[in-house]
């Protein structure tokens, strides 16, 4: 018996947020058009994965994109929202 | 560093850093802290992508990589009890994250990756990266990045299910 049925975990289909309706569309679609002729091959390794069931892409709000933290400088109020969103908490406020 | 004011952000909102090859010159003594933040990003996810952004000049720093680079010890003095908190009754869950910036370094025009596996409601895995090749369009960008995000939580599958 491996780990995943002593927890109970189902990792049959890991669900991946992105916030791009048009990117969702294009790993699950296998058509090559004009605009996707300039992406390198290896990339389109997650078409494999979605087309074989191991993940499902699934569309997440700008807004609860907890990613965003890793790409952009961004505000304080911002910030400090992703921030405990990820489970960064400042120890001061657990009690 | 003892005594400066405290920084609510690692990094200034309209924070553009280059080359900067009219800078000042900063010599390497000033900026040996830099492999030091490099090692605290394994603990504090918070200040990834400003600490790579930093990292990416140190072959010539300047004045302004320099300010930076005191910007993150401004902000982590603010922060110090800061910390990953991991709860003890969650369910397990794995959800991948990933974002893009398009054209986030405007040098060479190529767009910034960040993604995050979550196990459950904690972060186990948070990467930021550089995209190694030219997106021309946001959809391109965000394709690239959910792919390398498909990469990482197979790998935390694969590692599960042992």
């Amino acid at each position: 018996m491996d780990q995943t049925t002593t927890f109970g975990l189902n990792l049959s289909q890991i669900p991946l947020m992105c916030d791009n309706t048009s990117a969702i569309s294009l790993t699950k679609n296998h058509i090559q058009h004009s605009r996707t002729k300039d992406i390198e091959i290896r990339n389109h390794f997650i078409r494999d994965h979605v087309s074989k069931g191991d993940c499902v892409i699934q569309f997440v709000n700008f807004e609860n994109q907890l990613t965003d933290l890793f790409t952009k400088p961004l505000n304080k109020e911002r910030f400090n929202f992703l921030r405990n969103e990820l489970g960064i908490i400042d120890l001061k406020n657990i009690k | 560093m003892e005594n400066c004011k405290e920084a609510a952000t690692p990094i200034a909102t309209g924070c553009y850093l280059d080359n900067d090859e009219k800078g000042v010159k900063v010599y390497k003594q000033n900026i040996e802290d830099s492999g030091s933040l490099l090692y605290l990003t394994a603990s504090r996810p918070d200040i990834m992508f400003s600490v790579c952004l930093c990292a990416r000049y140190q072959a010539s720093p300047r004045e302004t990589h320099y300010m930076a680079a005191k910007r993150i010890l401004k902000y982590l003095k603010g922060t110090i009890d800061v910390g990953l908190w991991y709860l003890s009754v969650v369910s397990l869950n794995l959800i991948g994250y990933s974002h893009s910036h398009l054209v986030g370094c405007k040098i060479d025009r190529k767009s910034t990756n960040g993604t995050c596996p979550l196990l459950g409601s904690s972060l186990i895995s948070w990467h930021s990266k550089k995209q190694a090749c030219v997106a021309l369009s946001t959809v391109e960008a965000k394709y690239i990045v959910v792919g390398s995000c498909c990469a990482q939580s197979s790998w935390i599958k694969q590692q599960l299910s042992v």
